[in-house]
């Protein structure tokens, strides 16, 4: 799994007070941390960046080359910052990112074929966003289509799906199970197609310390449907070791618990019992409730 | 070739509840079908229940045509639940409405002194709900339950900000609990997994909020029937509990109902039709003719 570091956010108070401030050290530190940890990429999160555009992203993006050799992951929905940010990129980017919105195609993609980079492509389009695994996947076709006709091939799209929180009233589990069916289908519609997502979305609205177990079973299970990367917290030691291939017990548990395996439970450590029913309220097996550990 | 109608059969079974003890008892839940699907196999052995709502004060805001089955009795509390008897409820639903510090923040030894006084004068089961204001309900509920020691009532509704110091008081003098989150099946399910920590699952009540008519009874309606779907169908432990529907103050304080009688009468019928068949067990109305109708249309064979 490539990992997308994504702790270089402008929702964190240090990161936007250090890019106002231009205090290059505060960002550097945090790349050489992801680094250090075992990120792949280095996502920079500026927001909407409605001030001294250019210069802001040139400086961040110089800021985190001094620090890091990792490519980096321009994540902006500001045209004119993400070209600024490309154009100072030493290693090939990744742009992050585009959709099949109408504005998007018309600013966003012709960037990603003009600097040659990746791109990650959501299936949001202008009617908002899929509601099914049906929608998501013919309206992801349309835009990587459009895409092709501009140059860009299959090999440097990255498709995202759109995480959303599991907590969502009742519904947020019918979007944890699409998700895992629309990766699984993805490259057999798709022919070497690349895919990523918000992988930290899906823990949105849960408490805080809750919210690590969620984003490493499904990144586990998401990245045995095949998915190519995640953007995600590489400071979190034990979803990279289970991505990095440190845990391959409960890789395997996850497994037996996706293909529906009835597993006895008392055999289990705690830990174990709570991978299984992490996996179970993903897989939309058991009723989420924050308490779910607790049942 | 002979035809067969296809049937279910589910492993989920909802929780029975008794509410009071000897003849002045009730039981609801129990089922392992889904509302009505009396062709599928398995049965409901307890047909949903009808309780009449009373308050401890004097109604301020009720229209003229609600307070007239109860004219000369809406003064006083015990009078006007034993004229619910009378009327063929099959439970008292009492609501400490004055205990709310927003409306007489009375007592809550008043409040427990009255819960004792109308469980003692009928002959049908008693519930009791507090004022819903959290905080003043984890002092009044305690004193009630402790009142009212053994009487096995239904008392709530418990929250999640007070579940615990509620919890232990209905557990240590014999109550059921009725436990309420507001329009959201996984704070429900939360709620329920707290409680059952110390509290036993088959003494427990699931209130989900009884929206009414027009004022959101879509998401209610879709809400019973997946927290039934869920107990029946897959079985799980912390949503096989009866459902209780509180709706006749939800729909008694519409516009709708206030302005003209036979609008409210509709307007409490249609809600409560509506709940019956996403699987509410007990129904809390205000009207005693709405009552009566909808029990006269579940007893149709």
């Amino acid at each position: 799994m490539v990992i997308i570091g994504e702790n270089i956010h402008v929702i964190a108070q240090a990161v936007s007070t250090a890019i106002r401030e231009r205090d290059a050290r505060v960002i550097q530190d945090l790349a050489k941390a992801q680094t250090e940890a075992g990120a792949d990429y280095v996502d920079l999160n500026v927001g909407p960046m409605k001030k001294d555009t250019e210069e802001t992203m040139q400086w961040l993006v110089n800021a985190v080359q001094e620090a890091t050799d990792l490519p980096l992951s321009i994540d902006t929905l500001n045209p004119v910052a993400m070209e600024a940010g490309l154009k100072t990129c030493k290693r090939k980017p990744l742009l992050n990112s585009a959709s099949g919105k109408s504005l998007s195609k018309e600013q966003m993609l012709p960037l990603a074929q003009k600097y040659s980079c990746d791109v990650v492509i959501s299936v949001m389009t202008d009617k908002g966003m899929p509601p099914d695994v049906e929608s998501k996947i013919e309206s992801i076709m349309d835009t990587v289509a459009y895409a092709n006709e501009l140059g860009i091939p299959n090999e440097n799209i990255w498709v995202d799906p759109i995480l959303l929180p599991i907590s969502t009233a009742g519904e947020g589990q019918r979007f944890t199970v699409i998700n895992l069916e629309f990766i699984k289908i993805l490259e057999d519609v798709l022919p070497e197609i690349k895919s990523t997502v918000g992988l930290s979305n899906t823990s949105n609205g849960v408490p805080d310390e809750l919210r690590p177990p969620l984003n490493r079973t499904y990144m586990v299970m998401l990245e045995r449907n095949r998915l190519h990367s995640a953007i995600a917290d590489p400071l979190d030691k034990e979803l990279i070791s289970l991505t990095k291939g440190g845990m391959p017990e409960i890789v395997e548990l996850i497994y037996r618990t996706m293909d529906g395996e009835d597993i006895a439970l008392s055999s289990l450590s705690q830990k174990e019992i709570e991978y299984v029913k992490t996996a179970k309220v993903l897989m939309g097996e058991t009723l989420y409730s924050d308490a779910w550990l607790e049942s | 070739m002979e035809y067969k109608a296809p049937t279910e059969e589910y492993t989920g079974v909802v929780r029975e509840v008794t509410i009071g003890k000897g003849r002045k008892s009730l039981k609801i839940g129990g089922e392992n079908i889904l509302p009505f699907h009396f062709f599928d196999k398995g049965s409901n052995p307890n047909p949903v229940k009808f309780a009449l709502e009373v308050l401890d004060m004097e109604p301020q805001d009720w229209p003229e045509h609600l307070i007239q089955p109860f004219k000369n009795v809406i003064a006083d509390p015990v009078k006007w639940a034993k004229k619910c008897e009378e009327l063929g409820a099959d439970a008292v639903f009492l609501r400490l409405v004055s205990t709310d510090p927003a409306v007489k923040d009375s007592s809550a030894d008043e409040a427990a002194a009255l819960a004792k006084r109308i469980a003692e004068a009928i002959d049908i089961p008693l519930i009791i709900y507090g004022s819903g204001d959290d905080k003043k309900d984890a002092e009044v509920l305690p004193k009630v339950a402790e009142a009212c020691d053994g009487m096995n009532l239904l008392i709530g509704p418990v929250q999640k900000e007070n579940y615990e110091v509620v919890g232990k008081a209905l557990l240590d003098h014999g109550h059921n609990a009725s436990a309420l989150s507001p329009l959201d099946i996984n704070l429900l399910k939360e709620l329920n997994v707290k409680l059952c920590k110390f509290f036993p699952a088959e003494k427990i009540v699931i209130d989900p909020e009884a929206a009414a008519l027009g004022y959101g009874m879509e998401y209610s309606f879709s809400l019973m029937e997946r927290v039934k779907q869920i107990g029946i169908i897959t079985k799980d432990n912390m949503t096989m509990m009866p459902l209780i529907a509180d709706l006749g103050g939800e729909c008694w304080k519409t516009k709708q109902a206030k302005e003209d009688k036979e609008q409210g009468l509709l307007w409490e019928g249609i809600t409560a039709l509506s709940f019956l068949l996403a699987g509410a067990n007990i129904i809390v109305f205000r009207h005693p003719e709405t009552s009566r109708l909808m029990k006269k249309i579940t007893e149709v064979k």
